[in-house]
């Protein structure tokens, strides 16, 4: 199967640049997720890869051949748009047969092809249905047949499930990750939806300004973010941040942080004088007693739930901090509060917001 | 006056106010010469003669009925609407395609614009230029014809000639007005469409036959259906032309109303061929619309 490689790639529309000096290879046979925030470039990397838009440098590989040149019918890929294409005026058999009748395969082959497509994505009953009779989501898997049935060696997935409704939207999931876990095929999938990429890929480009953040497994990408970035940008909410004072003591590095009742010791010197700590909402411990290693808060939010976990928002040292507890704690809480965040959870970055790799190593006695 | 605002605004009338001064303009420019049309048709009016106007009841129609060169006007008329809009058509649908998949042609607007300066012409100066271009002495046509050919036709003057001449010059003038329908209804087509086409390297036969036409033929049919009423009333490019002939070879229904009113001042006749000229604008309407919705209602 094929890798795709891009090479110093740079597009510039007008007055912006949607990416710039791009380096990665797309591994063989695997789903790659291209996550960010709307403007980073993702769309527009995949599209370059599809040849429906042109890079203002730079070289794309599909293994070993230079694909720049080539149209976009002559790279031989599939693609599923995030506007559900149907081909209207024939029926759902038709629409997905259709990309095959140019190809030469025998007609039974053909016929095998577009059955057994239609029976992966439990469109049997509406297959000799008009396509104009379907709903959106229908459509949208129409669509995934369709660039399917033809066994190209690149997918392409923009968004393909942004446009449905809500409760279609898990089937929809569903039926990709089924899908996705039969083919062989390289997969590059778009989207901006975390949650979306954490279930379907097998790895995660994380994307900001054209640029690529972090590329790695989902689980690792969300527990161990290269910059904050990452991490404010994966989770619901994001990472909390905040500032720490990093000071030299005794030959050791210590940090004094608003929410560690004392010091803080690093298991490796680090000589920036400011540290930026952060920590996620629900690696927070929260307490209505107070414990060792907790520090006292003040609750001034406690109203949203989010997937059955209380968020609250707690006020430490004029530090305000978000920590997400189970429902039940969550709503017998009051005012005051005490938080306990683990050490082993917390990631440490620069003032530049990339990651520093170093640990705390406990409280400085004393 | 504010007092009279207040006043319609209470009963809610300010938006029929509002609608009051091109109401007035529509009943007597539109409406009333309609009926007044309408009326005359039943009517003996010769305006030479300064006779009383007299009631003829339906003779006018039938008088119109029987007459021989109506019937061939007709036909040579409906010949026209089907060969000028047809080949506009088809043309105007070839060169939109082309100018749609050639963006990135350079000096592509200024070939729009120049493609497009027929149609803001006015008639009767293109009906001019073409009898310049296609005369047998002086014109441009007959000079290369002659230079490279070794031919001479006279174009508007031959019988043979002159009907496909005019036909021509008609295609000439209009085809950019489908040219421009055909950009517009390419443009009402979702771009991913377009695009998904390209991946699963559809032909542009099934492009165009399962992404263009059903999303763009609301303007198609539009275009094709002011084309054929406007094709219908063609008057007075031809008339600058050839003025219906040689004979009758290039008289079409419009010049044949024309020279009832104008040439024969036999208004009340006139009248009853302009009504019918009008029904006859009107079922073409009918049968379009009815095309356009034939689907929706079966569904």
């Amino acid at each position: 199967m094929l890798s795709i490689k891009v090479v110093n790639l740079s597009k510039h529309f007008k007055n912006t640049v949607a990416i710039r000096q791009l380096n990665f290879e797309f591994a063989a046979s695997r789903v790659t997720c291209l996550l960010g925030p709307s403007g980073c470039g993702k769309t527009t990397l995949l599209r370059i890869i599809a040849g429906l838009e042109s890079p203002t440098s730079g070289d794309i590989y599909f293994g070993d051949e230079r694909v720049n040149d080539l149209s976009t019918s002559r790279r031989n890929i599939g693609m599923v748009f995030q506007y559900p294409v149907v081909y209207r005026g024939i029926s759902v058999y038709r629409n997905i047969e259709l990309p095959l009748l140019r190809e030469k395969i025998p007609a039974s082959e053909r016929k095998k092809r577009v059955t057994d497509v239609i029976d992966l994505l439990g469109l049997g009953e509406v297959a000799d249905k008009d396509i104009t009779q379907l709903d959106n989501a229908s459509r949208q898997k129409v669509a995934m047949a369709r660039a399917i049935a033809r066994q190209p060696k690149i997918i392409l997935f923009d968004e393909p499930i942004t446009n449905v409704d809500t409760s279609s939207k898990l089937v929809l999931k569903r039926a990709l990750k089924e899908v996705m876990q039969q083919l062989k095929q390289t997969i590059i999938y778009v989207t901006h939806d975390q949650t979306e990429a954490m279930t379907l890929a097998d790895q995660i480009v994380l994307m900001k300004d054209g640029e690529i953040v972090q590329c790695d497994e989902p689980r690792k990408l969300y527990l161990q973010p290269e910059s904050t970035f990452g991490g404010w940008f994966l989770g619901n909410p994001g990472m909390n941040f905040f500032e720490g004072e990093c000071a030299q003591a005794e030959g050791k590095s210590m940090v004094k942080a608003p929410l560690f009742p004392a010091p803080l010791l690093l298991d490796e010197a680090y000589t920036g004088d400011r540290i930026t700590i952060g920590i996620r909402p629900e690696h927070i411990k929260v307490a209505a007693s107070p414990s060792a290693g907790s520090v006292r808060g003040k609750v001034v939010d406690n109203l949203i739930t989010i997937g059955g976990q209380r968020l609250l928002t707690v006020e430490v040292n004029d530090q305000r901090i978000k920590a997400k507890v189970d429902h039940k704690l969550g709503s017998s809480l009051r005012d005051q509060v005490w938080l306990e965040l683990p050490l082993d959870r917390i990631m440490l970055f620069d003032r530049d917001g990339s990651r520093i790799h170093r640990k705390f190593a406990g409280f400085r006695a004393g | 006056m504010k007092g009279i605002a207040k006043w319609l605004h209470e009963r809610n009338l300010f938006p029929y106010a509002l609608l009051v001064p091109v109401l007035i303009f529509f009943i007597v420019w539109n409406i009333l010469p309609l009926l007044w049309m309408v009326g005359l048709s039943f009517y003996k009016y010769d305006i030479t003669t300064g006779e009383p106007l007299k009631f003829l009841g339906m003779d006018n129609y039938q008088a119109i009925f029987r007459d021989h060169g109506i019937w061939q006007a007709l036909s040579k008329t409906f010949l026209f609407v089907i060969l000028a809009v047809g080949l506009e058509t088809i043309l105007g649908m070839a060169l939109g395609f082309l100018f749609w998949g050639s963006s990135k042609m350079p000096g592509r607007r200024l070939a729009l614009t120049l493609l497009f300066s027929p149609m803001i012409l006015t008639p009767v100066a293109a009906g001019t230029f073409f009898r310049l271009i296609y005369d047998p002495v002086f014109g441009i046509a007959n000079y290369y014809l002659e230079a490279w050919f070794g031919l001479k036709i006279n174009f508007l003057g031959d019988v043979k000639w002159a009907y496909p001449a005019v036909l021509m010059v008609d295609i000439w003038m209009w085809t950019p007005f489908m040219i421009l329908m055909t950009l517009a209804a390419l443009g009402s087509v979702p771009k991913a469409e377009l695009e998904a086409a390209q991946v699963d390297r559809l032909p542009w036969i099934r492009r165009l036959w399962h992404i263009v036409l059903p999303h763009g033929k609301f303007i198609l049919m539009l275009g094709i259906l002011l084309r054929t009423i406007d094709a219908f009333k063609t008057m007075d490019l031809i008339y600058t032309m050839t003025s219906g002939g040689p004979g009758n070879a290039t008289e079409l229904i419009a010049i044949s109303l024309f020279r009832k009113a104008f040439e024969a001042f036999t208004m009340g006749n006139a009248s009853a061929l302009a009504i019918i000229s009008l029904l006859i604008a009107i079922a073409f309407t009918s049968i379009y619309l009815y095309i356009l919705n034939y689907k929706e209602r079966r569904a």
